[in-house]
């Protein structure tokens, strides 16, 4: 059974295909603003214009034509959404030419399955952080549940809004993980976390008081070591709450080497097991779409429109 | 001294029919965010336990601060935790204890039913260690949301009717206090989740 699957909820336009839930293909197209923050519309126009050739390029690379898929996914949300938009009407278009079922397919849950099939841990407390995403997810009673999140901003927001204020282009996290390597003096920085949330609003608006009184790579390492050791203060509470063994960080974020050698020092301590996300996979991709979709071959849906606001707990999960 | 519980931030022995709680060093944290963290609040946890036995409430009575700042000796209370005994009818009483806790100026920070242990009907909370003094309403209102979450993930079956139990017990206890409580409520309901109306 050959899968298509899109991802557009925010800067990345991504196509994925897989055959029996294995990927044969993940081609994607990141939007980067020139300036600034991701600016919806622009990002919209940016995954129509190319849309098809990151289609084409997917198909090419998986060895199979449109006619041969048997379904089309599409990540569904949350997103902003005039780029979900793009996925959803190009699925639905190509589900209805070649009259071939669609499906739905939860943005975050699509990170938590292809993480558990990369790095076969079968049941992880997932860290998933990106720009506007920032949550501790688990599995519990048939649903994925958030266990713990950002109350405020996500932790690539946080990134970006510091980064901007540093006179660094987006996406700002891996220069300012280039930058914190070579900070040496740690400034106390507001540390904030609530029961199994974090909060990230009182951190930036330290940082842009103080930033004419430090140095940038200070800046960097403080700001770093400080929302890092929340994210994975917020994730081990997570793990022994659910009484869970191991940890996986996915996310764009999940670039960041120094939070993953946090990681892996956390689950060292708790003798729960830690794996890389491989690079990939670890952001926004179709792959995640298409497999997920396979995962859920048998689901019956009615609305398979865009939903912004898609919570992680919406979905009954029956495949595994 | 033996070890009876291993949690995410402390280890709990109990030694001669007392409890110490030990705040671990954590590894993936540099020394200077770790040893702060951890002596700041288990000197503001030690100072929240004084100030809720002086109030009467049913807390560990804390004893005293090792000298290394890292440690707290307290009461040994013999009980069950609340999720293991899981039922309804001690909701109430978790909703007019939360109600007193925030009177007397105390968030507790991190509610939940594993967080609460039952002793012969009596309801005790414990673990302060992301407890504060605070008398906002929006931080009395981040209580109520984390006991809510808690008892969605933990509880799912019950959860609807433990929570309408709890909330309205607090409000009660509340007193007119609520209203802006309520509305914080709602307002951190709205920005933390997504919700899928609105």
């Amino acid at each position: 059974m050959y899968v298509l699957g899109t991802e557009s909820t925010a800067h990345t336009f991504g196509v994925g295909v897989v055959r029996d839930g294995e990927v044969l293909a993940n081609e994607r197209d990141v939007y980067k603003p020139v300036k600034g923050g991701i600016i919806p519309g622009e990002a919209a126009r940016h995954h129509y214009e190319l849309g098809p050739t990151i289609l084409k390029r997917a198909l090419e690379k998986a060895k199979v034509s449109l006619e041969d898929i048997d379904l089309f996914a599409f990540s569904q949300g949350p997103g902003l959404l005039p780029c979900l938009k793009v996925g959803s009407q190009i699925t639905n278009y190509l589900s209805a030419k070649y009259n071939k079922p669609v499906i739905g397919v939860n943005h975050c849950i699509a990170h938590i399955e292809i993480a558990r099939k990369v790095t076969e841990l079968d049941d992880p407390v997932m860290l998933y952080v990106s720009g506007g995403n920032t949550q501790v997810i688990t599995f519990e009673n048939g649903k994925y549940v958030v266990f713990g999140e950002t109350q405020d901003i996500g932790i690539g927001n946080l990134l970006d809004k510091v980064g901007r204020r540093l006179g660094i282009p987006f996406p700002a996290g891996p220069k300012i993980e280039e930058l914190a390597k070579l900070g040496k003096k740690y400034i106390p920085m507001p540390y904030s976390i609530k029961g199994m949330d974090v909060s990230f609003s009182g951190l930036e608006t330290f940082i842009s008081k103080i930033l004419d009184k430090y140095k940038i790579e200070d800046i960097s390492f403080s700001l770093q070591e400080t929302a890092f050791a929340m994210l994975m203060e917020a994730s081990e509470r997570a793990m022994a709450y659910c009484k869970k063994e191991s940890l996986i960080i996915a996310g764009g974020v999940a670039a960041n080497t120094r939070l993953n050698e946090m990681g892996g020092k956390m689950c060292e301590a708790r003798g729960a097991k830690f794996r890389f996300m491989n690079k990939e996979y670890a952001g926004d991709n179709g792959a995640m779409i298409a497999y997920t979709g396979y995962l859920m071959k048998d689901y019956k849906q009615e609305d398979l429109t865009p939903r912004p606001n898609f919570r992680t707990d919406a979905v009954k999960v029956t495949y595994r | 001294m033996k070890i009876i519980a291993h949690g995410a931030e402390a280890i709990i022995y109990e030694d001669r029919n007392e409890i110490i709680k030990y705040r671990e060093k954590k590894g993936y944290r540099i020394d200077e965010i770790d040893s702060d963290l951890r002596k700041s609040r288990t000197k503001r946890e030690f100072t929240i336990l004084k100030r809720c036995a002086e109030n009467g409430m049913h807390v560990p009575k804390p004893i005293n601060i090792s000298d290394n700042g890292e440690s707290i000796r307290m009461e040994k209370i013999e009980g069950v935790q609340l999720d293991y005994c899981f039922s309804l009818d001690l909701l109430e009483k978790v909703g007019n204890m939360l109600a007193n806790l925030h009177k007397i100026g105390i968030v507790h920070g991190d509610l939940t039913t594993a967080n609460m242990l039952v002793r012969e009907k009596n309801l005790f909370f414990i673990d302060f260690g992301l407890s504060y003094f605070s008398q906002k309403d929006e931080d009395r209102a981040t209580d109520l949301f984390l006991f809510k979450n808690a008892l969605k993930s933990r509880h799912p079956n019950e959860f609807i009717e433990a929570y309408g139990l709890f909330l309205s017990a607090y409000k009660a206890a509340a007193g007119k206090e609520f209203k802006g409580i309520e509305t914080h409520l709602r307002d951190i309901e709205r920005r933390g989740r997504y919700h899928e109306n609105g």
